[in-house]
């Protein structure tokens, strides 16, 4: 059984969504749905005051309206698809570990945060940090899919360990920082600082990247560069580091949108 | 009457010599201030007498006890409450707002989150090799300030704890190297033996730049953020062969592009070289008691500002849980500020937002914030009509000092919140 | 305030009650002969009532305390508490807020702590973060093993002056104790430079670890302080240390004619290794134990370390960058002018560790080797050992063979083979673990109204819902643990603040400090020679360092000497 949920009012204050996943809410009657208490600010609301409930065929969970205000939609979800019909806000997908997510609308930060499965796609922006960890620890995303058709912002991939982050538009500074594993597909440009003291995985940048750090070690010259089965076109300059972090991350940019780049080359012939 | 060993409460510096004068309940003279000290010592403004209440659209005298039902009526009934400053007072009045978010189901949050924010955020990841002010005092040959001019933000600074200072094994100026980084060449970088002049916003590559000079790596690119790499070598080379080392850093860093990430890079900067010699960071903080609101904060509830309470239990991430970002996204719907002029300071947006809820202001004077609230209570002046805990920046605690009495009827930040705890506690249930 | 605890299994190992059926009476806050019949009555049969827990060593309140909460985050955010209508809401795991702290205390049935390691500087956060933890009797020793004035008075020969300075110091500071860490190493670590040895003098300061050992011993023997000096002792993060470990309390053995105790070695797991590479460590829990149990002078406590994750903090700066190198986790340090330092890095012990296994080991081989056990008290150094949380699980490894077999069955295999654990047949009583937990701990601090429950005695009482007729801890050590996790009441001072393991009640309790007579002119002899250096030393005023009574939210000064 299918559920759409339409917001019934406007958000004043944050709402906790967490407990709305196709597991939590699968195979509950609806009057037990609508009496599920959900943290609105300070205090514990009904799900009825804020949603109106409609059952449909399929399986999926539809959430339809500005959730800009909501925190954590599919938080944990193991299976399952939901779809946000408007923009979502802050943790969407939180510890995801399977299923789908779909954001028609923008994310707001931390999206996937701390995700070890399953697909998120948002058809918007995304905001920053995502796939990343909580502050202070170094599990940030470990496997699963995110993929943004729009833009992200700062830190995208924090401390990520694992998994794919594809991003069409541009994103932040600081993409790929901490990085220890995985994947980071940026179609547009970057604001700059990509893979700061990463320790392995790639950032892939087929815009626009101001400079590249200084900690970080001309390597080659390579013509494309494979994400899971798919093959990216570049030609691309390989930069590997971060050394100050003793790191052999790699950072791909594309060679013809960063000719400012171009000094690289007289090392390339120097590197073993 | 003469008054030593006050403890100044202006910056961070919390410099505890000051020799006030004092006759008929005013302040008249004191020695060993600087000008910022001075100003606030002998700070003549008008001050709030009464409380007022907002009716009918203006502000209107209003008894303590009426100012007080009506604030803690507002937050009480508030969803999403908002409590915010904390620098500018005492760790007793802190403790107190902890307690009040945690009953109202509300956050709090203190200035650090528009200031040093960042430094606290990259100590997160990265930890933090750090000492007291007086461990560089007696032991630094070289002192480095980055992003920070202490000549005019913490005039003292550089005569008590750095370059000027006299300690145990260190003399006089002559036996300390100064190395200072900024935009632009400041009256600080003026006494520097060693001036970097960095491109604005490229602290980044510039600490990135270093870090790999201090680990022996080859520099590939010839300048870093405008700094030629030759100077960049010979900075790490001075740092690599001090005896001791300390870096200051100001909100240049925190709060220039990168901010949590260029702190994050300085503290591993200063972690990396632990392993060639001794070095020490320190955060310049801006406010008397900013330190102390962390640290009291930390305590209570496990984490330094930005503690949102309203799920019953203490949940922290900055971005989410702190002032600006919550006004931005339109979520408050009321606050309570106190020591604090955020009409003042936060970007005009945000400042709309803030006056689209009630607020309740505690606050000496008439401030900008106090203009646009729903209650206004004023309150004594830390430090100087009310005694209470502050924290410097290193975190070494000390007694601030009543030296004269309030004005007639104005009571202290702690008098006031507690007074406002006990109203809230009986409305929250 | 009345109550009668009845018909309960009672414990009271001062007072040589082991094991008896018997009613314990409690008026206004103290232990009395009997009570009227309006007293509550609490029936505690077939339950173990106990003296309220005494923890002697464990890292609850101050700077490094804090560095530690500000640093992690992620040990709190999956941890939290509530706010309930008795309890403020908290955070917690390794290191917990301040309220969280006191009611997972009690919970447990401990009812006074002691935070071991305050630097004097700083002492007023010590005492604003204890003020703040609810539920316990408190007090806190403090450093002074790398004091520049103790060191200049020691090596000049001033022992009358230096004991002058030590007395102005507890009372500056509201100290309870002389605390050393890793003595002239921490100094030395202010340059970043290593100390090797008890005789390797300290730079710049030309006194050895030896000298500052025996100097504070003499000191704290002639001002007859109620508790020995307390030694985290030098060489912590060399391999094989157990030997420098034995060489500090045989330091002081000499001065200890007929006096009981003159030394407290402090969390010995941690110092208490053999061997010449991580590669090949082993336990020099023997050794150790074999020179306390020939020698009455000394007394120690393990530091038992517990597998899983947790926050190394100690003032031992120099051991706590080491472990950053070797662990690659976040470090953060703090040196503190004229006196101390500290550090604190997260850690992960690991079963399948060979060294985190050895390490292990030599807790529970100490622990189970020494035969005194007024002489061995329980603890993890909380939190570098592991959470205080986690005492029931140290309870039922030295009370039950079987307990520790189900671990040793699970570590690194080498290290079981090179542990004597293994082949170690005792099991704790309950008395014994009654000694080791409160008796032996109030007696060692001087305490001489906590850690029994003879008339007279402080009303702190703990109640353990096990039936020691039914249930043999040493097979069925999960009912042991269970039990000793959350109690069926905590009494403190007389009231009942714990029920059914909830807390029922938030209540205050006192700061303990210690105030030592010297004669008349001394201390303002010493004073007015401190004072002297003192601005030159230090970044704050002479008249701004020491701290009033009234900062401590309930005082309660001991008197020593005189």
């Amino acid at each position: 059984m299918g559920l759409i949920l339409k917001l019934k009012r406007s958000l004043r204050v944050p709402l906790d969504t967490s407990p709305l996943t196709p597991d939590n809410l699968n195979g509950r009657p609806l009057d037990e749905i609508y009496r599920l208490e959900l943290w609105e600010g300070n205090r514990k609301t009904p799900l009825g005051d804020i949603f109106k409930i409609e059952e449909v065929d399929g399986g999926d969970l539809t959430i339809e309206g500005d959730l800009s205000k909501a925190r954590r939609i599919g938080y944990m979800m193991k299976s399952g698809r939901i779809k946000v019909e408007g923009d979502a806000g802050l943790y969407v997908g939180e510890a995801m570990r399977g299923g789908e997510i779909t954001v028609e609308g923008d994310a707001g930060a931390w999206l996937g945060s701390r995700m070890s499965g399953g697909k998120i796609t948002v058809e918007g922006d995304a905001g920053d940090f995502v796939g990343s960890s909580y502050r202070g620890s170094r599990e940030g995303m470990k496997g699963g899919v995110i993929k943004i058709k729009g833009d992200a912002g700062d830190e995208v991939g924090c401390w990520m360990r694992g998994g794919l982050i594809w991003i069409d538009g541009g994103v932040g500074c600081f993409p790929g920082i901490h990085m220890v594993d995985g994947v980071i597909f940026i179609g547009g440009d970057c604001q700059g600082r990509a893979g700061a003291e990463m320790t392995g995985g790639k950032v892939i940048i087929q815009g626009y990247l101001p400079t590249v750090l200084p900690s970080f070690r001309t390597s080659e010259v390579r013509g494309k560069v494979k994400v899971d089965d798919t093959s990216i076109q570049g030609p691309f300059y390989v930069f590997e580091g971060d050394l100050n972090e003793g790191g052999s991350g790699k950072l791909f940019v594309n060679i013809g949108r960063n000719s400012h780049i171009a000094w690289c080359e007289r090392l390339i012939g120097e590197v073993e | 009457m003469e008054v030593r060993d006050v403890v100044c409460t202006v910056c961070g510096c919390c410099c505890d010599d000051l020799i006030v004068e004092i006759e008929d309940n005013h302040i008249k003279s004191a020695r060993n201030a600087c000008t910022l000290s001075t100003s606030k010592l002998m700070d003549h403004r008008e001050r709030l007498e009464s409380p007022m209440i907002r009716e009918g659209g203006i502000l209107r005298d209003a008894s303590l006890e009426e100012a007080l039902d009506r604030a803690a009526q507002i937050l009480s009934e508030a969803r999403y409450p908002l409590l915010w400053g904390w620098s500018l007072t005492c760790n007793e009045a802190v403790s107190i707002g902890v307690e009040l978010a945690e009953v109202l189901g509300g956050v709090i949050d203190n200035n650090t989150s528009i200031c040093h924010g960042p430094g606290l955020i990259g100590v997160h990841d990265i930890g933090i090799s750090s000492s007291t002010l007086g461990e560089v005092k007696n032991r630094a040959d070289l002192i480095v300030y980055w992003g920070s001019n202490p000549v005019h933000a913490h005039p003292r600074h550089m005569a008590r704890y750095t370059v000027m200072s006299r300690g145990r094994f260190r003399r006089s100026r002559r036996e300390r190297a100064l190395i200072v980084v900024d935009v632009r060449r400041t009256d600080t970088a003026r006494l520097a033996d060693l001036f970097i002049q960095v491109k604005p916003n490229g602290d980044y590559e510039l600490l990135s730049a270093l870090r790999a000079a201090v680990r022996g790596e080859e520099l590939e690119q010839e300048e870093v953020a405008g700094v030629p790499v030759a100077e960049i070598e010979r900075m790490a080379e001075l740092m690599i062969g001090c005896e001791f080392g300390a870096l200051f850093y100001g909100v240049g860093l925190t709060m220039s592009r990168g901010k949590s990430r260029n702190i994050d890079a300085a503290l591993s900067l200063v972690r990396d070289l632990n392993s060639r010699t001794k070095f020490t960071i320190l955060p310049m903080r801006g406010h008397f008691n900013v330190t102390g609101a962390n640290e009291v904060t930390t305590w209570l509830s496990g984490y330094p500002f930005g503690v949102d309470y309203s799920r019953g239990y203490p949940y922290y991430n900055p971005g989410d849980t702190t002032a600006i970002d919550i006004l931005r996204r339109g979520e408050c719907d009321a606050a309570l500020v106190v020591a604090s002029d955020p009409a003042a300071h936060f970007p005009a947006g945000i400042t709309r937002r803030l006056m689209e809820i009630p607020i309740i202001t505690l606050d000496p004077y008439r401030s900008a914030t106090a203009e646009i609230s729903e209650v206004v209570i004023p309150t004594a002046v830390l430090g100087v009509e009310a005694p209470g805990t502050i924290y410097r920046m290193d975190g070494v605690p000390l007694e601030a000092k009543r030296l004269v009495e309030p004005p007639e009827g104005v009571k202290t930040d702690v008098e006031i919140l507690s007074s406002l705890l006990e109203r809230v506690k009986i409305l929250r249930g | 305030m009345e109550l009668l605890i009845r018909n309960g299994t009672v414990f009271d190992p001062l007072n040589h009650v082991d094991g008896e059926r018997m009613d314990i009476a409690v008026k206004d806050g103290k232990i009395v002969e009997d009570v009227s019949s309006r007293a509550e009555v609490i029936d505690a049969s077939g339950m173990i009532v106990m003296p309220g827990g005494v923890d002697i060593h464990s890292h609850i309140a101050g700077s490094k305390v804090n560095t530690g909460r500000l640093m992690r985050p992620e040990d709190h955010y999956r941890d939290y508490e509530f706010r309930r209508p008795q309890r403020r809401a908290g955070v917690g795991h390794s290191i917990p807020s301040t309220y969280t702290t006191g009611y997972r205390y009690a919970e447990m049935g401990y009812t006074t702590v002691f935070e071991p390691a305050t630097p004097p500087l700083k002492a007023r956060h010590t005492h604003e973060e204890l003020n703040e933890i609810p539920m316990i009797d408190k007090g806190c020793f403090t450093l002074l093993g790398n004091n520049w004035f103790i060191m200049d008075y020691l090596r000049e020969g001033r022992i009358e002056e230096c004991k002058g300075f030590v007395a102005w110091m507890l009372e500056a500071t509201k100290g309870y104790a002389v605390k050393l860490v890793n003595p002239g190493g921490v100094e030395a670590w202010g340059w970043g430079r290593y100390i090797i040895g008890l005789d390797d003098p300290v730079p710049r300061f030309e006194i050895t670890p030896r000298e500052i050992v025996e100097g504070l011993c003499r000191i704290n023997s002639m001002l007859r302080l109620p508790h020995p000096i307390h030694v985290h002792t030098n060489n912590m993060a060399r391999v094989g240390n157990y030997e420098t470990t034995i060489a500090t309390m045989e330091t002081v053995a000499d001065q200890a004619s007929g006096s009981p105790r003159n030394i407290h070695v402090t969390h010995v797991q941690f110092t208490g290794r053999k061997g010449s590479s991580w590669v090949n460590v082993r336990s020099g829990a023997e050794e150790i134990s074999s020179y306390v149990n020939r020698r009455g002078h000394a007394e120690l406590d393990i530091g038992q370390i517990i597998f899983g994750d947790t926050t190394t903090m100690t003032a031992d700066g120099s051991f706590q960058y080491l472990l950053h190198i070797l662990s690659g986790n976040k470090w953060a340090n703090a040196d503190v002018e004229v006196e101390t330092g500290a550090g604190v890095v997260p850690y992960t012990y690991r079963r399948s560790n060979y060294v985190n296994a050895i390490q292990w080991g030599i807790g529970l081989e100490l622990a189970l080797l020494i035969e005194d056990p007024w002489r061995i008290h329980m603890t993890t150094d909380h939190p570098n050992g592991g959470p205080f949380t986690e005492y029931p699980r140290v309870i039922a490894w030295l009370m039950s063979r079987k307990a520790r077999d189900k671990t040793l069955s699970k570590i690194n295999k080498t290290a079981r083979r090179r542990l004597i654990l293994p082949g170690i047949d005792r099991e704790y009583t309950l008395s014994e673990i009654a000694i080791l937990t409160r008796a032996a701990t109030a007696k060692s601090l001087g305490l001489t109204d906590k850690g029994h429950l003879g008339v007279g005695a402080d009303a702190d009482i703990a109640i353990y819902a096990m039936d020691v007729e039914k249930v043999d801890p040493s097979k069925e050590y999960r009912l042991l643990r269970r039990a000793f996790r959350r109690t069926a009441y905590t009494i403190k001072e007389g009231e009942i603040v714990v029920k059914d393991g909830e807390i029922v009640k938030t209540v205050f309790g006192r700061t303990f400090w210690v105030k030592p007579w010297v004669k008349g002119d001394l201390m303002e002899r010493v004073k007015e020679d401190v004072r002297e250096r003192f601005e030159e030393y230090y970044t704050v005023r002479f008249g701004n360092y020491p701290i009033p009574d009234s900062y401590l939210r309930r005082p309660q000064v001991i008197r020593a000497g005189g």
